[in-house]
């Protein structure tokens, strides 16, 4: 931990967090259709879920390499999305949602209990509502989800490892949701998906 | 007798007629000597125009030489500028069967390349995985810029530049149900040479697009084929396929002091054969040969 978050925490307040906090209502036309801030969108099941509006803005890769959401997690890997994103969310600044502090503290709980390093895929954290993968309502569009392909030097491709740490994380983390070992759609067989639903964060210091 | 289809005409005139009933000839022996079940052969050479058809809108599995197509898609979704070649692709070994629609992985053993196997969860440029797709001839590679453009945009693509003829592009590799049920991508070798007539005269996209794709080309690392039997000043853009009943190799040569010519040899044989590489260097060396002469010796 640093020595100004030591400070911060034994004056009784909250660590500094570098990152503006951005009401996506007020976003350039681009922003907004990409990322559809507030608006509703359904699952799978045809339930609809609120959007988040409020996103930290990320001005810079070079600031989401250094800027810790957690211990072990930096905010870059949360955000690393391919070409199927919205070209406008490809390019910085970029806009990540409030929520995403949540499971940076959920995802350090969950090192901690598997005693090693945590990898969050490509694609796996944080993408928007208008990325390619996003069919239907998914809690990665909320920032809460993560598809982990390798904790330590374990790959889980396989039923035995995906199933072992989501046991783990479950155990670790409650009221978490892993997805299912399997093929078919709603499964995973590749990776360890983990999510905190579809979490809404406010910030006490927004205006709107 | 020369039993294989109809020969181009050359402007050459009749030295050059000569010359494509010697190498037919040449070719017919080297199928025949080698127990090939079919070859075939197109060759457009630059310098001169000749042009030679040995079989060559006969159908074969397109085994890797896909790939070639594949990267034409490519350069057509940068051309677009729906691609850039730094854009990221997210490398994920998870894909689905054409036949409905069931997951399927590219088995690491079975890829020559590791590059894009390590690489598993994190991201590659779009030019790194074109780059392993032709050289390594990276399956993983393939599928996922497959899955990124998608294979109906190599199928209009190819109508575009009008070399659609010859190539059916249906799945991605390494889709075993689809093998199974005889769902193939298959290639003649004259549709192979139009696209690679096109890449080496510039006229794919743009001179500097297409000299891209012929320098992704150049890198390739298999040369038992085409290049086997050339003279160190050759420099082979080229790509080869095989699976266990057909080896091809379809590419461009370039030897010192005069224009490149373009070549496809597709084989196919039974499973156990032996000396597919070597039948496809003999051919390329006597195609050499008689493209090297002075047209008076032919007389």
């Amino acid at each position: 931990m640093t020595t100004a978050r030591l400070v911060a925490e034994k004056m009784g307040e909250s660590p500094n967090f570098p990152l503006r906090v951005v009401d996506g209502l007020t976003l350039p036309p681009e922003y907004r259709k990409a990322l559809m801030p507030g608006e509703d969108w359904k699952d799978s099941n045809g339930v609809s879920h609120q959007l988040p509006r409020y996103f930290y803005e990320v001005p810079s890769w070079d600031s989401a390499m250094k800027i810790e959401l957690a211990s072990h997690f930096l905010l870059w890997e949360f955000i690393q999305v391919d070409v199927r994103e919205a070209p406008p969310l490809r390019t910085f600044p970029r806009y990540v949602p409030c929520a995403i502090t949540l499971l940076a503290v959920c995802l350090e709980r969950f090192r901690e209990a598997v005693g090693t390093l945590v990898h969050i895929s490509a694609n796996g954290g944080y993408r928007s509502p208008s990325h390619r993968f996003s069919k239907n309502a998914t809690p990665h569009a909320w920032g809460t989800a993560a598809n982990i392909y390798r904790i330590g030097d374990t790959y889980l491709d396989n039923r035995n490892a995906i199933e072992r740490f989501s046991l783990i994380a479950r155990e670790t983390l409650p009221g978490i949701w892993t997805r299912p070992y399997g093929a078919p759609s709603g499964y995973a067989e590749d990776h360890l998906h983990l999510d905190l639903g579809y979490v809404l964060s406010v910030p006490r210091d927004v205006k709107s | 007798m020369i039993k294989k289809d109809a020969v181009a005409p050359s402007s050459a005139g009749s030295a050059a007629t000569s010359r494509e009933g010697a190498l037919l000839h040449e070719i017919e022996k080297i199928e025949k000597e080698a127990g090939a079940k079919a070859i075939a052969v197109a060759l457009r050479d630059n310098e001169t125009g000749f042009e030679l058809h040995y079989n060559a809108d006969r159908w074969f599995h397109a085994a890797s030489t896909i790939k070639v197509p594949i990267l034409l898609g490519v350069f057509a979704a940068i051309d677009r500028g729906e691609l850039l070649p730094h854009s990221r692709v997210h490398i994920r070994n998870r894909f689905l069967s054409v036949v409905e629609n069931i997951p399927f992985r590219v088995e690491s053993v079975r890829d020559a390349n590791s590059a894009v196997h390590n690489a598993i969860g994190k991201m590659m440029r779009v030019d790194e995985l074109a780059y392993h797709m032709i050289t390594t001839s990276s399956n993983l590679a393939t599928n996922l810029l497959l899955g990124v453009i998608g294979p109906e945009s190599v199928t209009e693509t190819l109508k575009e530049l009008h070399v659609d003829e010859g190539i059916k592009l249906k799945r991605g590799v390494e889709d075993e149900l689809a093998f199974e049920k005889g769902i193939s991508n298959m290639v003649t070798a004259n549709g192979l040479l139009r696209i690679l007539v096109m890449l080496s005269e510039g006229k794919a996209f743009s001179p500097a697009l297409s000299r891209r794709m012929m320098d992704i080309m150049h890198g390739q690392e298999f040369n038992q084929g085409i290049p086997a039997r050339l003279p160190k000043g050759a420099r082979v853009a080229h790509k080869t396929g095989e699976i266990s009943t057909v080896a091809h190799d379809a590419g461009v040569v370039y030897l010192p002091k005069r224009k490149p010519y373009s070549l496809v040899i597709l084989t196919e044989w039974d499973q156990n054969a032996t000396g597919r590489s070597r039948t496809i260097a003999t051919i390329s060396h006597a195609i050499y040969e008689t493209l090297t002469q002075s047209p008076t010796k032919d007389g």
